[in-house]
């Protein structure tokens, strides 16, 4: 019996041990849970921390602790497994737009009133992206990520290339003076040129040996397949919601053989393997910032992740190429921070969301490279940006991208029904085509059956 | 089960003698009795809360659609089950696991004998530092292993791609990336957790007595007649348990997937194992009731798979006939 | 099996040299051929050392043909007349005139490329002819050991080995107290029903953990668990069927005349477990208590579920995971980690493999 006795003392003792907060008297402890979206680079881990700490040293009431999600792929599984058991976090963000379809999150219409926040001051057409269902508000327009393309400088110079313009609407011009249209198909052609093997053939030659390609002309860095296809053409057919049906769109289709072409035909795009690759992508996928890419269509964010390149090469941004339709359209991201629906500190959290909204975004902006929705530290936000990469890279690029972004509707991260399985499904696809067997994958066939998959999915009932 | 039986069997009569002698007294054997009952019983109350108390639960999941965060509960009938036959995803991930189950189990279960083979070899020296060296990477944990090893498998930079460029394989695969060749790589990966099948096939080896094979060379059997007529059947008991043993541990495999794929499955849904999907809607996609019902699918085919094991083992596994 | 008789007897009656000589060299090739199979299904290892001494940059640069950490060697200069120096790199050039001398590369390009003379900067820039890319660039032996230090403090090491232990041994200190109990009465004690009971407990070796996984997740989030050590250390005090089995089969193999003679002084039932059973059975309940440590060590779903959300408690496998996905793009270190991750385990394996290794024997083989 004796060993049930302290098997009895061993258990309450680790109950005192797990349980130290629950002894305490205190400020409301709140938790701020980063990364479903950007905010979990080392550099930005230190920027949320200032803030948090800033706000803990400014009141005595609410207490802020940081919850970082180690990464992208895995943290919807982490948030989601927290608020299944019961202990979800208080505040969540930076968080985009398919965030708001993945959880269910609190309507802070009434603490825009109760916090005196003027909506006025924002874009309505960013305002309306948080709008919900019952005329409420899940989240305020806080930064605003609309795609570039970045490119790498130094690259152009040793492959003799001219940069991308600098303008919407300016032709791209070649080393012998003929122009042709910023769009797709003059992407792949300059991308073919910054493609380059060990020997140092180009992808316009045909000896170029494409297992041993050390540098590429084009990625589309970090982007999900349906920001692809938007980038390619914006559409807003694929999910109908009166008759609850998935369809392809046939520009998205042509956008899938554009894109297993540049990997698999031109050779002008890394497949995975090659993203991943010790050599390109030091082990991990963020390939332009090795600087052994020469283009890369992202939106904004991505100037979060290219600190390193300081030193080792000089960029620039430039706009989007027009899109397969010939017009300009540009697909943006945008991130807020919102309160699930199932927190158990409401006021401490939206206290925080709007300490977040007003003071912390000045030094968050820049962090996460987004654009302040906020037109009042639009100036700051370049400023910093200026500070960072002193080679002065062209920001009129993102004002003047701001005019061309797609609708609400045409976003790509729209709402669906069970919106994270499809959008794991989705994802299945574009490593279908980018993985080590991608060139031997029918794309119409694949595409079939990723309607079909994705309307069964559509069709079950929400989880 | 056959094996376990016939080591508690083997053990029985010294027990038996010993109740015997103690049997003069029907207190001291009542008292022996409740003795018994507290000492087990640790076992027992375990056994009800996280074993027999869980399932049961399971099974009633599986008519419901329950949310832990706000704790409602709705029952749904059959809904869950039916769903197991429109969601593209179950098909997947079963096809997915059981073409591992195909390409892993053979290697995971001969290599471990073959190595054992080689050192119980009279002519292999140095057998002690071989043993400890063979075992080592079994104790490596899991996830450093596993970025050990994606590391080695690299496309351009990794050690298996450089051999194979030198052995004169001119574009060797992208080892992880590759959806015909990610199933292989988790193979070879397993290959490091042969340990316990090596050391415990080994140790049966040794118990073999030599008279066998004395007497199998005075009839003039070379080695390898000797290992197929000897050594084979006579190991043929452990190779069972660890055939049981990895047909259920491939049916549960998702620490290698997860982390490689970081919870995808990519690429495409090459990776995508059941338990990856089950994990998936219980977790990430907060479906507890369906993912209790597959969690009872692949109960069910695991529990048919053990009785098929057991059913066929008779005809090949050879059991010495007791003490 | 005739052919098979004729050719042994024939190397009964090969002279006795021949025969030595023989038995030699298969000796040799067989011993031979089992090293070289245990070096390659080692060689990860050689490979996680290397790159754990490397920087990014030398693992870029190195990674489609260098091996060793070999760090370039620059060239500071200023080569534009801005004032400040910039850093080029050194390459190994073949000069026209067919000597090879070692050049900065001061601005590549496809056809011509401008190069520094590093012994010579002031001369100006020298234009060479060719395809840069395919220079030898100019290397030198520089590992980077302060990776270790680098990752263990970023990690924090010493809270996540405080984590793991903590986690580990109170979870041994509940399976040994636990499996001993029942081990001891499955052993000893006239239990009605004790065969089925027994087969039940070896049952839940092969029962899949997913089907008890929703229930007894939702139970422990329901009384609060979630997030706390408790789920990962509590079950363990409810014995496992590999411990029990273990110690039942060496408990069998001691004589019953102690426990009897003990009793005949007058010790009761606990008393003979402690001052008879336990004191002889320390090599087996060593080898339980390193397998839970190992499987504690190892344990990375489990943590993983439990302790989402809670960074500070995390033990070191998902730990582990987690820093390496957030730092994935430096491969360093990721496997400086990862080696730093399996020192423990492996360093208590090589000092106890004999008790270890026994203790797997008894489990695997006598089922």
């Amino acid at each position: 019996m004796k060993s049930k006795a302290l098997l009895f003392v061993i258990v309450a003792l680790f109950s005192v041990l797990a349980f130290p907060a629950l002894a305490q008297d205190g400020p409301t402890e709140i938790t701020w849970f980063v990364g479903l979206g950007t905010g979990t680079d080392t550099a930005q881990l230190e920027v949320q921390q200032n803030v948090v700490d800033a706000f803990n040293a400014s009141q005595s009431d609410i207490h802020v602790t940081l919850n970082i999600a180690p990464s992208f792929e895995t943290a919807w599984d982490t948030f989601a497994t927290l608020v299944a058991a019961g202990t979800p976090p208080d505040i969540v963000g930076p968080i985009g737009v398919g965030g708001s379809h993945r959880a269910e999150w609190l309507d802070i219409g009434p603490y825009i009133e109760e916090l005196g926040i003027d909506l006025s001051v924002f874009d309505p057409s960013l305002v309306a992206l948080y709008e919900t269902a019952n005329q409420g508000y899940s989240g305020l327009p806080l930064l605003v990520y609309p795609s570039v393309t970045y490119y790498n400088r130094d690259l152009f110079d040793e492959a003799g290339l001219n940069y991308p313009p600098a303008e919407f609407g300016a032709p791209y011009v070649w080393p012998d003076g003929t122009e042709t249209p910023w769009d797709y198909n003059t992407l792949i052609e300059v991308a073919k040129v910054l493609t380059v093997d060990a020997s140092g053939n180009d992808a316009t030659s045909a000896d170029l040996d494409t297992a041993n390609i050390v540098q590429y002309g084009l990625n589309f860095q970090w982007a999900r397949i349906r920001l692809i296809w938007t980038d390619l053409q914006p559409e807003n057919t694929y999910y109908d919601a009166a008759t609850n049906t998935v369809s392809m769109p046939d520009s998205w289709r042509e956008a899938s053989h554009w894109l297993q072409d540049a990997i698999w035909t031109h050779h002008v795009m890394p497949n995975r393997a090659a993203a991943v690759s010790e050599a390109l992508g030091a082990g991990s996928d963020n390939i332009f910032q090795t600087g052994k890419l020469g283009m890369a269509i992202t939106p904004l964010w991505y100037t979060c992740c290219i600190g390193n390149s300081v030193g080792n090469f000089e960029w620039d941004i430039a706009p989007v190429p027009a899109s397969l339709d010939g017009e300009q359209h540009v697909a943006a991201d945008a991130d807020t921070f919102r309160i699930p629906a199932s927190t158990q500190n409401p006021d401490a959290a939206a206290q925080f969301l709007y300490y977040l909204a007003t003071v912390g975004i000045e030094q968050l902006a820049p962090a996460y490279g987004g654009m302040p929705a906020l037109p009042d530290f639009a100036d700051s936000y370049f400023e910093a940006k200026d500070a960072a990469y002193p080679w002065g890279v062209n920001w009129q690029v993102v004002i003047d991208s701001l005019e061309h972004t797609n609708s609400g509707s045409q976003h790509h991260e729209s709402w669906l029904p069970n919106w994270s399985q499809v959008y794991d499904r989705e994802f299945a696809f574009q490593t279908e085509v980018e993985g080590d067997t991608g060139a031997d994958v029918d794309v119409d066939a694949s595409l079939d059956q990723l309607i079909i998959d994705v309307q069964s999915i559509v069709d079950q009932p929400a989880s | 089960m056959a094996t376990v039986d016939q080591s508690h069997t083997g053990a029985l009569p010294p027990e038996v003698a010993l109740v015997g002698t103690k049997n003069k007294s029907g207190s001291l054997q009542r008292q022996q009795r409740i003795w018994g009952w507290i000492f087990l019983s640790p076992w027992l109350i375990g056994f009800v809360i996280f074993t027999a108390a869980p399932i049961i639960a399971s099974f009633i999941f599986t008519f419901t659609r329950f949310n832990l965060g706000d704790g409602s509960v709705t029952f749904v009938g059959l809904d869950n089950w039916k769903m197991l036959f429109s969601d593209p995803l179950t098909l997947t991930s079963l096809g997915v696991t059981f073409k591992f189950a195909l390409i892993a189990i053979p290697f995971w279960l001969i290599v471990p004998i073959l190595v054992a083979s080689l050192l119980n070899s009279k002519s292999v020296k140095g057998k002690p530092l071989l043993r400890t060296l063979f075992y080592l990477p079994y104790i490596v944990p899991a996830v450093s292993a596993i970025f050990i090893w994606q590391s080695v498998m690299n496309t351009q930079a990794g050690w298996i791609n450089r051999i194979l460029r030198l052995l004169g394989v001119q574009d060797p695969p992208a080892w992880l990336q590759n959806e015909s060749w990610i199933l292989v790589a988790f193979m070879i990966i397993g290959l490091w957790g042969i340990g316990n099948a090596m050391l415990t096939t080994l140790a049966t080896m040794q118990g073999v007595p030599t008279e066998l094979y004395e007497a199998a060379e005075v009839d003039g059997a070379g080695p390898i007649t000797k290992w197929r007529k000897i050594t084979l059947p006579m190991i043929s008991p452990v190779v069972f348990y660890n055939l049981v043993l990895l047909s259920i541990g491939v049916m549960n495999y998702f620490v290698v997937p997860y982390i490689v794929s970081r919870g995808t499955g990519q690429p495409g849904q090459s990776t995508y194992f059941f338990n990856m999907h089950l994990y998936k809607t219980a977790f990430a996609y907060g479906n507890m009731g369906y993912g209790a019902t597959l969690a009872w699918l692949i109960f069910a085919i695991c529990l048919l798979i053990t009785i098929v094991l057991f059913a066929t083992s008779r005809r090949w596994v050879y059991y010495s006939s007791g003490d | 099996m005739a052919a098979a008789s004729k050719e042994a007897k024939s190397v009964n009656t090969s002279p006795f040299y021949s025969h030595q000589l023989r038995k030699f060299a298969i000796i040799s090739i067989m011993t031979m051929f089992t090293f070289m199979l245990v070096f390659l299904f080692l060689l990860p290892f050689a490979n996680m050392s290397l790159i754990s001494v490397k920087t990014t940059d030398q693992i870029t640069e190195g990674a489609t043909g260098l091996i060793w950490p070999m760090e370039p060697i620059t060239f500071s200069y200023d080569g534009d007349g801005d004032g400040d120096l910039d850093v080029y790199d050194q390459f190994r050039v073949p000069m026209p005139d067919g000597t090879i001398m070692q050049l900065a590369l001061v601005q590549p390009g496809r056809q011509t490329s401008q190069f520094l003379d590093t012994a010579n900067p002031e001369a100006g820039l020298i234009t060479w002819e060719g395809n840069w890319r395919g220079l030898d660039r100019v290397t030198e032996l520089h590992p980077h050991f302060e990776n270790f230090s680098t990752a263990w403090n970023m990690l924090d090491f010493p809270k996540v080995f405080r984590n793991t232990l903590v986690i580990a041994l109170f979870g041994m200190v509940g399976t040994l107290l636990s499996s001993i109990c029942v081990a001891y009465a499955f052993a000893r004690f006239p239990i009605p029903g004790k065969n089925i009971w027994f087969i039940i407990l070896i049952g839940t070796i092969i029962l899949p953990s997913q089907v008890t996984l929703i229930p007894t997740y939702a139970f422990f989030a329901k009384i609060g668990w979630t997030g706390t050590w408790l789920p990962l250390i509590v079950p363990h005090f409810f014995a496992n069927a590999f411990n029990v089995f273990l110690l039942r089969q060496f408990f069998m193999t001691l004589p019953r005349e102690l426990d009897e003679a003990a009793m005949i002084d007058g010790a009761g039932p606990f008393k003979v477990l402690t001052s008879v059973i336990i004191p002889q059975s320390w090599a087996a309940i060593i080898a339980v208590g390193m397998f839970h440590i190992i499987f504690a060590w190892n344990d990375y779903f489990n943590p993983l579920i439990y302790l989402l959300g809670q960074p500070d408690l995390l033990p070191i496998s998902v730990a582990v995971q987690q820093f390496n996905y957030q730092y994935g793009p430096r491969p360093e270190l990721v496997q400086a980690t990862s080696l730093m991750a399996m020192v423990l385990p492996v360093l208590l394996f090589l000092f106890a493999q004999k008790v270890f290794m026994r203790g797997v024997v008894i489990t695997g083989v006598e089922k």
